[in-house]
């Protein structure tokens, strides 16, 4: 029984293995997946009774069509969506053919249902999981192919009762090698198969998660939560980079910006939107260039993480998405309503150089509109201490840019320490993060360099965003984490425009450790899924074509005919046409060993004789295949009495040549004779 | 364009395979061209996967199947007798030529016009090795038939195509007039004919001549009389005794009723395996048809062919005269009447 044994265990391998995928999708939630997990052990359970049961098909008939009435009702009335029916239906179908079934023609069927599982869960989720769920699929669709085929053939043919062994190493090589050679040619199909349009990305309206401090308004240490979590959020692929992006100053990713500070609050409160429409080029051009720093090309893939704000290195010039607009504001911060469009674009981005030592600014916010300094120059109710202290630390400063420099300084020294321990809501926590506990998050940093430079009569905003992240050597990619959200400080000084400046060290924070060699790797392999798979676009397809017939030129040179035979260059065309011709010859005959089983071939049949015979031929005279040489002669001579004798004589001397030892150089003579004379007959 | 240049070009453009979806395989490529359409329209990548995934399958079978196919010959065995009505059992070799990889799950089809093909089930052919199969078929009727043909087949390795080589075993066969032992009449028949003395020399009790002893000859034969007479040693030399050679002579041209036909046909096949296995020489005489006096299995055979391919209304008139010049006329007659 081995063998409908371990074709049944792969068959439930394989629902498993859907099942999975739909978990992975999101399209079974616990209570479903404990359910089907029980249905799938008591069917298994039940083999035995099933073997004893008599089944009316009128049964089977009813409760399928129940099964359909109940799936209808739940398309219509009950589930959330059409596929989510779709789904529960589909498994009920499964099951219901897991226990009714008895033959291996139903474990077939299970097997084709369940490649359906893996369908739907296709059209919601792009995670890297359903690459692992892919491959076993394909490990255990081939397995029960395999095993159904021996077992069908079997039983058709009669050759084994139903209870065969297993199929022996050389088919489960066999097996194996098929299981690799699908994924080889799949892989190849799915990079060549022509794209119509750019890759739309598989994502269901509800977000996984919901993080704080990228909304219109921020509380004072909300990253605090975030700050100590783990989770990769964003990853960013440099690709036209030559040198090692990872050694770019200040590289950071800006996000949403906040004008507004209430003592508790930062708002993003003044912010006008403008709707930018995408170009021919299918481009959002966002700012002119400058000339001032390097532009790069950043990929940004980004796991939803419940915010519309659009991440990029500052400053961004133009930006390629899928979306029809997308929503720029006067602080230069992007978003775009549509999630999906979020989770894979592409920026390109003027990076700012650092201000040079010793800049001098005339002074700070004069280029700004009245507006737009009472904008950035907006101060909640604050305790004297606080402007006393800014002009304290700021006291003997040559110009605005040193005032604020000073600043940064002032709360990056070790005065101050970078903690992401909460503490409770107090009245000014301000105030006491400057004068009482000297300690907090990022936000409590920029919030109180904002500020301070505020009462100087600088303009500021705080900037939230993340910093740089962990570079991946195995991807070459940023992959930052939501522990990396940070904020930041952009001030206005005249002749430099907005400024960064990070007052926070967050440096000095404890360390959360280099990240494993391992975790580098399996990051790497989700980026690759979402960079080749899940992004695989025509523009992609054209870059690697562009890059194969590169190759290519590059081989022909390598492989050039040698300059001093160019007239043997002629040669190649009938050279590799005749190597074709030779490969489909060879092919066509199959292997020249052991051709022709059964011993050696007969001679050929003598000239003389051929050459009587094609003479008869034209007279309408044929030897049948089933007629031996003496048996065709008697019919010659009843059809042609004048040739009887000749033609008698001559088969004589054709078995003496063909089967006997052979004609002397007389009787080969008297042969042609013979022959003529049947000829003149 | 001749016949044969056209027949050259049949075969040269032949395909050496044909390949067919099972009714899983048929499922297999409604499901591509479905997923394939909806990953047209919503451009997602993971169905453009999934569809690469079956189609990888798909080619992975075809290699397979292809690879289980090639290097097995098949070789057709035919029977040297095959009479009508009578089984009779045809065979096939299945040779493996493959240096070193074994071919799975091959199917040997006996094709059979109008019916289900009967199937013999290889699982696993070891590299060189050698199968035979065999299998009955019954002729109804005598004459020139085709024979349905035999072919190579295999489902591997998942069932999803039904692969097929071209189909061996396909020649014509020549189905021999049905046998029988002779009816009782039949028998009075050929006794009444009476046998035939053979003018010619053998071991009879009549005399054919005298001549001159020489060495080797049994003293018994000497002819004494004759020998005191001449003064040297004469021998007798004897007819042959009388044989049972026989000229079965098919009567009437056979274009009228069928059954009488093919009962005289199948009756003279009868009268001539019957005289063959006694040692008699057979000559068959008829309208269109004549085959010279032997005797043994080839003539037996060519008597058979003669009367398996006979069809009435044959002109060929100077057959029997033919026949009868070669003869000389010294042979009992049978007539058998065919129409």
């Amino acid at each position: 029984m081995a063998l409908p044994l371990g074709l049944r265990a792969v068959t439930y391998l394989l629902v498993g293995t859907g099942v999975a995928a739909l978990v992975l999708g999101g399209l079974l939630g616990p209570l479903g997946t404990g359910l089907v997990t029980g249905a799938l052990a008591v069917s298994w359970g039940l083999e035995g009774a099933r073997r004893r049961w008599r089944i009316r098909p009128a049964l089977v008939t009813g409760v399928l069509m129940a099964a359909v009435a109940a799936a209808a009702l739940d398309v219509l009335y009950l589930a959330d969506s059409m596929l989510d029916g779709m789904v529960r239906l589909l498994l009920v179908l499964i099951l219901l053919r897991l226990v009714l079934g008895r033959s291996p023609r139903d474990l077939r069927d299970v097997g084709f249902l369940s490649f359906f599982l893996l369908v739907a869960t296709s059209t919601v989720t792009f995670g890297v999981g359903f690459l692992v769920v892919f491959v076993a699929f394909l490990v255990l669709g081939t397995a029960m192919l395999l095993l159904q085929h021996v077992h069908a053939e079997a039983e058709r043919a009669g050759v084994a009762p139903a209870g065969g062994a297993l199929p022996g190493p050389t088919l489960v090589r066999i097996g194996g090698a098929a299981v690799v050679a699908t994924l080889a040619i799949a892989a190849v199909l799915f990079f060549v198969i022509p794209r119509v349009g750019p890759a739309v990305l598989p994502f269901r309206s509800h977000l996984s998660r919901m993080v704080t401090g990228f909304s219109d308004r921020v509380d004072l240490g909300s990253f605090g939560d975030i700050e100590a979590d783990r989770t990769v959020v964003m990853r960013v692929y440099m690709p036209g980079e030559a040198g090692d992006p990872s050694s770019l100053p200040n590289l950071r990713w800006r996000g949403i910006v906040f004008d507004h500070f209430d003592g508790r609050t930062w708002l993003a409160s003044g912010v006008e939107r403008a709707v930018e429409r995408r170009s021919e080029s299918g481009r959002f051009a966002l700012a002119p260039r400058r000339g001032r720093g390097p532009v790069v090309r950043q990929e940004i893939y980004l796991d939803p993480i419940g915010t519309d704000v659009v991440f990029a290195a500052p400053r961004p010039v133009s930006i390629e998405l899928r979306a029809a607009h997308l929503l720029l504001d006067d602080t230069g911060a992007v978003s775009v309503p549509s999630a999906a469009a979020r989770l894979q674009y592409a920026v390109e981005s003027e990076l700012e150089p650092p201000v040079p030592p010793g800049t001098r600014v005339g002074s700070a916010g004069a280029a700004l509109s009245a507006a737009e300094r009472q904008r950035y120059l907006q101060l909640p109710p604050l305790a004297p201490v606080v402007p006393g202290l800014a002009r304290a630390v700021t006291a003997g400063s040559a110009d605005p840019y040193d005032a604020a420099s000073r600043l940064v300084a002032y709360l990056s020294s070790p005065l101050f320490r970078y903690t992401l321990a909460k503490r409770g809501t107090t009245a000014a926590p301000l105030e006491e993060f400057l004068l009482v506990h000297r300690a907090g998050n990022c936000e409590y940093f920029a919030a109180a360099l904002a500020v301070m430079l505020r009462t100087l009569d600088v303009p500021a905003r705080v900037v939230g965003g993340f910093q740089r992240g962990e570079w991946n050597p195995y991807g070459r990619y940023f992959m930052i984490q939501l522990a990396d959200a940070h904020s930041w400080v952009e001030a206005h000084f005249d002749g430099l425009g907005w400024v960064t400046l990070d007052p926070s060290p967050r440096g000095l924070a404890a360390a959360p450790g280099e990240p494993w060699a391992l975790t580098l790797y399996l990051d790497a392999l989700r980026m690759r899924w979402y960079r080749y798979v899940i992004n695989w676009s025509p523009r992609d397809q054209r870059v690697f074509a562009t890059s194969l017939g590169r190759q290519a030129r590059d081989l022909r040179e390598w492989v050039a005919w040698p300059a001093a035979w160019p007239g043997a260059r002629w040669l190649l065309l009938p050279g590799a046409l005749g190597a074709v011709l030779a490969v489909a010859w060879i092919a066509r005959r199959g292997p020249a060993v052991g051709r022709r089983p059964g011993g050696a071939a007969p001679a050929p049949v003598p000239r003389f004789y051929a050459r009587a015979l094609r003479v008869l031929a034209r007279r309408g005279l044929r030897p049948e295949p089933w007629e031996t040489a003496r048996q065709f002669s008697v019919r010659v001579a009843l059809a042609l009495p004048a040739a009887a004798a000749p033609i008698g004589r001559l088969t004589s001397q054709y078995e003496r040549a063909r089967f006997g030892a052979g004609l002397g150089p007389a009787e080969a003579e008297e042969a042609e004779r013979l022959v003529a004379d049947i000829e003149a007959h | 364009m001749g016949p044969s240049v056209g027949a050259w070009l049949r075969r040269l453009f032949r395909p050496r395979r044909t390949i067919w979806p099972t009714r899983d395989g048929w499922w297999c490529l409604f499901v591509v061209m479905g997923l394939g359409v909806a990953a047209i329209n919503t451009g997602n990548n993971l169905l453009y996967l999934l569809v690469s995934l079956l189609l990888g399958l798909i080619i992975v079978s075809g290699v397979l199947s292809e690879q289980a196919m090639r290097g097995v010959r098949l070789s057709a065995l035919t029977p040297g007798e095959v009479y009508a009505g009578r089984p009779a059992l045809l065979g096939a070799r299945v040779t493996n030529a493959k240096r070193t990889l074994p071919s799975y799950s091959l199917g040997l089809e006996a094709l059979a016009p109008g019916a289900t093909p009967r199937t013999h089930y290889l699982p696993r052919l070891p590299a060189g090795g050698e199968r035979l199969f065999h299998w009955e078929e019954t002729f109804p009727r005598r004459g020139r038939r085709a024979l349905a043909g035999v072919r190579l087949t295999t489902r591997f390795p998942f069932g999803l195509f039904l692969k097929a080589g071209q189909p061996d075993l396909t020649g014509e066969i020549v189905v021999y007039p049905a046998v029988h032992p002779l009816a009782p009449e039949q028998q009075r028949q050929l006794e009444a004919a009476g046998l035939v003395v053979a003018r010619r020399r053998g071991r009879g009790t009549d005399l054919h001549n005298l001549r001159g002893y020489r060495a080797g000859d049994d003293p018994r034969l000497i002819h004494w009389r004759s020998t005191a007479k001449t003064g040297a040693l004469v021998v007798r030399e004897l007819l042959a005794e009388a044989t049972e050679d026989t000229r079965l002579v098919l009567v009437d041209q056979g274009g009228g009723d069928p059954g009488l036909l093919e009962e005289g046909i199948a009756r003279t096949a009868s009268l001539a395996a019957h005289l063959v296995r006694r040692g008699a020489g057979v000559e068959l005489v008829g309208p269109g048809v004549a085959v010279p006096l032997g005797r043994g299995r080839g003539q037996l055979h060519r008597v058979l062919t003669a009367l398996a391919l006979y069809t009435p209304g044959q002109p060929l008139p100077d057959a029997e005269g033919a026949v009868q010049r070669e003869t000389g006329g010294r042979l009992r007659h049978v007539h058998v009447r065919i129409g």
